[in-house]
């Protein structure tokens, strides 16, 4: 996976088109995309609890647009605080909420309005008070150095043009001791160079 | 990744499962000539 984008590579038009795609996933998640969205392609193969997703409001499950699972590495803590880096509409903030519990807190970071306003119906919705959503750029969090015991994200990353920018903030918000469990895309083969340039492998 | 992880300074940097999150796509082709698949991925500070 490359690491940092290519010279003269125009960043601001690529949050723009980021933030266009999702926008539009959130307003109509059912619509034609590029990727899979949903609680059925989550548990065919992503290996989600078809159950436990069924129990979530549609309205934070419906656009789910992950592509793996961070609920299969090491279990949340209870009382845990939790960062979700690129929440979307929160399906995985409320199943880290319901995890951590009540005496534990989930922060969902994001920088769509339209995914931030499913995310909060949903989160109402559930009756899960300890998940909160807050607008922003993911390589400029809006949390206090050393606050979070583990962060979760689900196909972000690769959406940032600056990853090493992107990871030593991460490094600033977990405490000493607490750990990242996160799903990405990534690549056996290098990009070419024009590969690299195209606005729609970012963005998908 | 684990070597940008490694750099910003997370130890115990491991990729641990793997998911063919594009199959049955309209990307599916450009994903498998790629090698691109879903990946967990876990570090600790």
């Amino acid at each position: 996976m490359a690491i940092a984008c290519p010279v003269g590579f125009d960043v601001a038009r690529l949050k723009d088109e980021v933030r266009q795609t999702y926008s539009a996933v959130a307003r109509e998640p059912d619509g034609e995309f590029h990727f899979h969205r949903g609680p059925e392609y989550a548990a065919r193969l992503l290996g989600y609890d078809l159950a436990e997703l069924k129990s979530l409001p549609d309205t934070a499950t419906a656009p789910f647009a992950g592509v793996g699972n961070p609920f299969l590495m090491d279990p949340l803590p209870d009382g845990a605080s939790v960062l979700d880096v690129g929440s979307g509409a929160g399906m995985d903030c409320l199943l880290a909420a319901r995890r951590v519990g009540k005496q534990g807190s989930v922060v969902g970071v994001d920088m769509t309005d339209e995914m931030l306003e499913r995310a909060r119906a949903g989160a109402r919705e559930a009756g899960l008070p300890q998940v909160r959503f807050e607008k922003g750029d993911i390589n400029r969090l809006p949390l206090e150095a050393q606050s979070i015991d583990v962060v979760i994200s689900n196909g972000v990353f690769n959406l940032s043009p600056d990853k090493g920018g992107l990871f030593r903030e991460l490094y600033r918000v977990v405490k000493p001791g607490g750990r990242l469990q996160f799903a990405d895309i990534t690549l056996e083969a290098e990009l070419s160079e024009a590969a690299r340039n195209d606005i729609d492998l970012w963005t998908g | 990744m684990i070597e940008a992880l490694q750099q910003a300074g997370f130890h115990d940097v491991r990729a641990c499962h793997f998911f063919d999150s594009f199959a049955g796509t309209n990307k599916e082709r450009v994903a498998k000539k790629y090698g691109v698949r879903g990946t967990n991925f876990t570090a600790v500070k």
